[in-house]
């Protein structure tokens, strides 16, 4: 049943994945040509019209854009993230539904085998894909790098790992919605609404300290891209309450899922 | 001996909407089983419920006199289903289909899934997509009975069956049932299962409201009485049964009177024309939805 569910979802992970890399390619290639030494006064000066707090929530505050690298770790991460966190959610919104969609629900539920069973499945290979995608993509902006200059390999290393723990508790929680629907379309802008609101939640957060409280409504906070770029480290408490998210919201969709009426 | 499959006063209601009322009935090992019923009196609301897809309200549905778990798994791979609407996984070929779904259960399924696809005519190649809804009934019927079930569910079917694959399938379900099968065969044409069902059970507005073996349902002394004659109002007043046409010389009633007790009561009259007909079983079945 896995292998099924592997295969399934094998063609939308390409394709997400193939966005990906052919955007970030396309920066790559470019930005030798478009990041001179004269384009880099003007944009410097243009810095300095933005108020630091609208750099702090690009991270542009903490590092240049003169280089790829530099790129990667303010606006690429940004695409990164939300492409990862849309990506995640859209899989965790479809892939119990995608049973109902296609009415095979009915097949599905009368073979031997328990409803919590389905749910793992599904699980395990929603979360791989996720895990998958962030790994490979990760090696292509690796290579990518090495080709455009030298990096600080660690905090790449790290910086690559984070989209992890924001996009599967972003599956986790819409696989939760969507376990009390009947129709992906209905819930696709719940999930999709729920990633950006929460993105955006967490850029104001960076805005002043008065509204820092924010972050705490945002699950991008989770990902604490700052805290990776300034310490060169995880923050482990941000990971564990990933991984609690993760675990509530995946047990509240077994039992959603097994109280689930199919109609 | 424990019924294999029993349903004690089954209820459903979505919210206040009710769904099925009060369906109870018993079928014994090796029994067809006839569910009767027209579009939206509870047949598929009480097939759903049995397998699990929808919760019931109130009520016991007892498999070999234990209430049923649907997380069992050995409970489960007894079952067999065939839904009234088939859906399977379109990018999936026959064959691969075939092999996906025998491979959840814990026995061998390829000699009696042959057997079934040449009785069926399946080509096993094509994809599940490019099926006709009669092949996809087809091969619903082969996903159905591979794992040689002990319990078959069947909603509707032989809709989009032609005449000589309804045969075919009628004889398969002889066979199974000759080999100890239990099959529940719901459906809202009483003629298609009239010939291979042992009981039939009606069901209306969620309530069985008639349950007789298939030789007592033709046994009951319904018939067509057709009379014409001048005293067709005395006639009418002394007989006291359902009226289904009248003019003025010519009446037809349902009768259900003992014929030497007809002939006794019509002897008073003098009687032009008689005519007395068996009732069909679909009309029989109409009687009781009136």
């Amino acid at each position: 049943m896995i292998k099924r569910e592997f295969k399934v979802n094998f063609k939308s992970f390409v394709i997400w994945l193939a966005v990906l890399v052919v955007i970030f390619l396309v920066v790559y290639i470019i930005y030798p040509y478009i990041i001179t030494d004269e384009t880099m006064k003007s944009i410097d000066e243009m810095m300095t019209i933005f108020p630091e707090e609208i750099l702090k929530a690009f991270n542009m505050d903490m590092t240049s854009i003169s280089t790829a690298y530099g790129w990667f770790k303010s606006e690429g991460f940004t695409f990164i993230l939300l492409i990862i966190g849309v990506y995640s959610s859209l899989l965790g919104t479809n892939i119990l539904l995608k049973e109902e969609d296609d009415e095979t629900i009915e097949y599905l539920s009368s073979l031997p085998i328990k409803r919590s069973k389905i749910v793992t499945s599904k699980v395990v290979s929603g979360i791989s894909y996720i895990i998958i995608m962030i790994l490979l993509f990760g090696l292509f902006n690796y290579i990518s790098l090495l080709i455009s200059g030298s990096f600080n390999q660690k905090e790449f290393f790290l910086l690559s790992l984070t989209p992890i723990f924001v996009s599967v508790p972003l599956f986790a929680i819409s696989l939760f919605i969507s376990s009390f629907f009947h129709n992906s379309k209905r819930v696709i802008g719940i999930s999709l609404g729920f990633v950006f609101i929460s993105y955006i939640i967490n850029v104001l957060s960076e805005l002043s300290d008065k509204v820092k409280f924010l972050k705490y409504f945002s699950i991008y906070s989770l990902a604490n891209v700052r805290n990776v770029i300034e310490t060169c480290s995880f923050n482990w408490l941000m990971v564990v309450i990933s991984f609690v998210i993760t675990a509530l919201f995946i047990l509240l969709t077994y039992v959603s899922f097994n109280k689930k009426e199919f109609d | 001996m424990n019924p294999v499959i029993e349903l004690k006063n089954l209820k459903k209601y979505y919210g206040d909407i009710k769904g099925i009322e009060r369906v109870s009935f018993k079928i014994n090992a090796g029994e067809i089983y006839g569910f009767i019923g027209p579009n939206g009196a509870g047949k598929s609301t009480t097939i759903r419920t049995i397998m699990g897809l929808i919760n019931k309200t109130s009520g016991s549905i007892l498999i070999n006199g234990e209430e049923i778990n649907h997380d069992n798994k050995q409970i489960k791979e007894m079952f067999g289903y065939l839904p009234s609407e088939i859906h399977l996984y379109d990018d999936m070929k026959v064959k691969n289909l075939f092999d996906y779904h025998a491979s959840f259960y814990q026995k061998d399924c390829f000699s009696r899934r042959k057997e079934l696809v040449k009785l069926l005519k399946i080509d096993e190649n094509k994809k599940i997509e490019d099926l006709s809804l009669g092949n996809l009934k087809k091969v619903g019927i082969v996903l159905a009975l591979m794992h040689s079930p002990k319990i078959v569910i069947l909603d509707e079917p032989t809709s989009g069956l032609d005449p000589i694959m309804q045969k075919v399938f009628h004889d398969i379900l002889l066979k199974e049932k000759e080999n100890g099968t239990t099959i529940l065969y719901s459906s809202h044409v009483l003629s298609e299962v009239a010939n291979i069902c042992d009981k039939i059970g009606f069901i209306k507005d969620g309530i069985i409201i008639k349950e007789d073996t298939i030789e007592n349902i033709k046994k009951y002394n319904y018939t067509y009485l057709q009379i014409s004659s001048k005293d067709i109002k005395k006639i009418k007043d002394d007989l006291k049964l359902e009226v289904v046409s009248e003019t003025n010389e010519k009446i037809i009633f349902i009768n259900n009177l003992e014929i030497n007790e007809l002939i006794k009561k019509l002897s008073k009259y003098n009687i032009d024309e008689l005519l007395i007909e068996e009732i069909p079983l679909e009309d029989l079945f109409l009687k009781y939805y009136k």
